[in-house]
């Protein structure tokens, strides 16, 4: 069984944060699950859709944007189903138009708007702080500090959301979706939730003129009850403590902030801890500040709670200095390292002795270490199709990627993105740029999840404006960079139930894309005269299919349903002239090099290869073969 | 009280975040709290992968100071007890969290960054790099885990079960040989073969059971 659908209160798991919040959505007995996978917050739709057997009466769906996702959790909550949804941090700005309506509108049962942010950009390309967008939402806005409160808070936000008829917004930083540890758990509901009923409400659901000024007046009207509730509702607390100089903090900074205390011998701190930060309380802050010198507030980013703590205590006519991002960065992502080191010195504390020996010797012993970049999966098509690529145009172009595994290509050996923003900035930026610039062949490519996310009203605007653009779709059939969700393009389970997959090539011929060639990447030869096929015609919108599924998953696939032989490629050492096309200019992990005195030759770890073909496809002197197969009985006894 | 602070560092594909996800069940299992934040790799391969291990809990009677029990899923600079690094170069790049006293376990098997390949950079030498990581703390371990691993189970699925039994044998963690090897027995496939290559790190570490 499923260690999230366990129902024996009290038990502790070890649970993910992202699992904490599914647990809390089972215990507050959701009934609707929407998501556009997206690091960190993706486990939490994976989850759901491994929980089907146990809980069939929640729909779960990978939906295909944001917009889409927070519009189907709408719907379900209007019906009075309790309902999620959830994306990363960017994925705000998709379902921004959506949410914003949440508020005029109001629930009928609680909805509740998870988001996965990533202070520090670890998996994404912006460090965007969605807190702001519950100042013109007026969303209320919960931040859970651990992996016990992630679950808990998801619990109690749908009840929040019902009280106060508004959705509810947890948001959650990578450092605590990603967090492992013990979880207790609490019971899960007796009775699924039954079969929703929508049921007509023009006051509320029909934004027209002065119907829409209302329902505005009342999405601040019921933040501001709940902003006077606030401290009532067991989501903020006080450590108290004699010290006169105050913290305020919220989420993980929290715990931060009290290990950087503890370790810099601060123990007489007051710290007030806020799980609400939207809507604050005036009189709950002004009653912390009484008798404090000043007040500190640790957070990421830009300081949304710092703004509000400032002109709640200037309304409650309360003065003393609030330090937050004059001591604070406002990009980056904290930690209990940057949080010691700024404290210490307005604190007048030293830093640990351990911690200075180790960072005198890390300065003298650890500094020129080679990086370690990313670099795509053994066996992954999208290596092959950028060898491809590269070739073809030998990086005469301008390049123009999207958001995946794919990015990785901006990386040595590659080298090919000319500029990395939003989702689906080939498309747009493409067009403006071959408008106006001159002498420019622009090269475009997308992964077929990015593609149905937002890219096909841009494809349509290019060919309607006959925009002069190469376009390759890596169609690799799943999400794979944030683990492996199904795409619009996924053909097969793992386990072999078959999928209904979208046709792209259908969805180009009836948008008007008349030039649609497709390859298999890994013949590199082919692959390469395709796409230079493609760069001479020179006219319109001409698109490559490079179709092959991502290498993770077929390996998992063959895994469970095992050939009768196995495949070797091999490099001849005899053949090989150490050109470096295999080694550096495909930069394979499984193709390695060996040194034996003062020469050395290239190998492929057998147990590394996935037998992808593509070093043997391109390699100019023929050096590197399928050199053997044995029955895999034969191996074993071996 | 009782605080204990793992970081295993490796690469994406080395099974740093299954051996995090091992010892912290074993840690449940031993009564204990336990948290720690993954850092995964930015795509699904190569990259630099870290796993967080904190174990905390009270011996019977203490009461609980929220101010010293609250703990992150980060360890701070100079804050890891051991430190459990799939590769060498991976454990001198995370060395900045090793104090005097910490215990290091280093699989002897380098892999080479793309940066390396391209000459862009130089990758030192492993004699350089364990006289650097003995300059932050004598308790430095040397093994080839995956040689280790080839040689006893013909497969290279043991390095984390070995590594388990070395980290039972060469540090103080508070959880016991029982709850490890019952987590072994729930969360790996073939027992018998995984058992084993814990008790082959226990035995490498002089801790294996005909020795207790």
């Amino acid at each position: 069984m499923n260690q999230l659908a366990d129902n024996t209160p009290g038990k502790v798991i070890l649970a993910m944060g992202n699992e904490a919040i599914v647990r809390g959505g089972l215990e507050a007995g959701l009934g609707y699950f929407s998501t556009y996978p997206g690091t960190p917050a993706s486990e939490i739709g994976v989850e759901y859709m491994k929980l089907h057997a146990e809980f069939p009466h929640i729909h779960a769906e990978f939906s295909v944007n944001e917009h889409v996702a927070a519009h189907g959790a709408q719907g379900a909550s209007w019906a009075g189903i309790r309902s999620m949804v959830t994306m990363k941090h960017v994925g705000m700005n998709v379902a921004a138009e959506v949410l914003h309506f949440a508020g005029y509108t109001g629930v009928k049962a609680g909805f509740l708007v998870v988001i996965g942010s990533d202070p520090g950009a670890t998996s994404s390309t912006s460090e965007q702080d969605d807190r702001w967008y519950s100042l013109h939402t007026h969303l209320p806005l919960l931040e859970p500090a651990s992996i016990q409160e992630a679950k808990d808070y998801t619990l109690r936000a749908f009840a929040l959301s019902e009280r106060y008829n508004l959705p509810v917004v947890l948001n959650a930083p990578g450092k605590l979706c990603h967090n492992i540890g013990s979880l207790a758990l609490g019971s899960l509901p007796a009775h699924p939730a039954a079969k929703g009923k929508f049921e007509r409400n023009p006051q509320r659901y029909i934004n027209l003129f002065a119907g829409s000024v209302a329902n505005h007046r009342r999405a601040v009207e019921a933040a501001a009850a709940l902003g006077a509730d606030a401290p009532t509702l067991g989501f903020n607390r006080v450590i108290p403590g004699t010290g006169k100089t105050g913290f305020i903090s919220s989420s993980i900074n929290f715990q931060y902030l009290m290990e950087s205390l503890a370790l810099l011998g601060v123990t007489d701190a007051p710290v007030l801890k806020l799980g609400l930060t939207f809507p604050l309380n005036a009189d709950e802050i002004a009653s912390f500040a009484k008798g404090l010198d000043r007040i500190i507030v640790v957070e990421d980013l830009e300081g949304f709670v710092e703004y509000q703590v400032k002109w709640l205590l200037y309304d409650k006519n309360v003065r003393l200095p609030i330090l937050g991002k004059e001591l604070f960065p406002a990009w980056g992502e904290l930690d209990p390292d940057v949080i010691r080191d700024l404290l210490a010195p307005v604190l007048s504390r030293t830093q640990p002795a351990r911690v200075t020996r180790t960072r005198e010797l890390s300065a003298a012993l650890t500094k020129d270490l080679p990086p370690r970049q990313g670099a795509f999966c053994i066996g992954c098509p999208h290596r092959a199709t950028l060898y491809s690529i590269v070739k073809a145009t030998d990086r005469k172009v301008i390049f123009a990627g999207d958001i995946g595994c794919y990015t990785l290509s901006c990386l040595p050996p590659f080298r090919a993105f000319d500029w990395v923003t939003c989702m689906n900035w080939w498309v747009g930026i493409a067009q403006g740029r071959r408008q106006k610039v001159e002498g420019e062949d622009l090269f475009s490519y997308v992964g077929d999840s990015t593609f149905f996310h937002s890219g096909i009203p841009g494809l349509i605007n290019a060919v309607q404006q006959n925009a002069n653009m190469v376009l390759v779709i890596l169609d690799n059939k799943w999400v794979a960079m944030t683990g492996h969700q199904p795409s619009p393009t996924t053909e097969a389970a793992i386990d072999g139930t078959k999928m209904k997959p979208v046709d792209i090539k259908g969805l180009l011929k009836s948008i008007g894309v008349t030039y649609v060639r497709t390859i298999n990447p890994f013949n590199i030869k082919a692959s390469t005269a395709a796409i230079r096929e493609a760069l001479r015609t020179r006219t319109g919108v001409r698109v490559i299919i490079a179709e092959q599924e991502c290498a993770l998953q077929h390996g998992r696939r063959v895994t469970l349903n095992p050939k009768g032989f196995e495949e070797y490629t091999q490099i001849d050492p005899g053949r090989c002239q150490k050109c470096n096309e295999c080694y550096i200019e495909l930069g394979c992990p499984a193709i390695r090099r060996r040194d034996e005195g003062a020469d050395f030759h290239y190998y492929i770890e057998e147990t590394a290869c996935l037998e992808c073909g593509a070093c043997r496809d391109l390699c100019p002197n023929g050096a590197i073969a399928r050199t053997e197969i044995r029955s895999a009985k034969k191996a074993a006894a071996q | 009280m009782i605080r204990y602070d793992i970081l295993i560092c490796g690469i994406g594909g080395q099974g740093a975040i299954t051996l995090g996800t091992a010892l912290k069940l074993a840690a449940i299992r031993a009564g204990l709290s336990v948290v720690g934040a993954e850092r995964r790799g930015g795509a699904q391969r190569e990259g630099v992968v870290t796993s967080n291990v904190r174990y905390r809990g009270t011996v019977p009677g203490e009461a609980i100071d929220e101010r010293a029990m609250t703990v992150s899923g980060l360890i701070p600079t100079a804050g890891a007890d051991m430190l459990i690094a799939m590769e060498p170069l991976e454990a001198l790049r995370h060395a900045q969290y090793l104090h005097e006293d910490s215990v290091v376990i280093v699989n002897d098997f380098p892999l080479i960054p793309v940066a390396v390949r391209n000459g862009d950079a130089v990758y030192p030498t492993t004699e350089s790099i364990y006289a650097r990581l003995r300059e932050f703390t004598p308790g430095v371990h040397v093994f080839n885990l995956d040689e280790l691993s080839r040689a006893h189970f013909n497969s290279l699925r043991q390095v984390n079960t070995i590594s388990m039994g070395l980290a039972y044998g060469l540090g103080n963690l508070p959880v016991p040989r029982e709850a490890l090897l019952d987590t072994i027995r729930e969360q790996f496939p073939d027992f018998p073969k995984n058992s084993r290559a814990f008790e082959l790190g226990a035995e490498l570490a002089g801790k294996g059971a005909s020795r207790q």
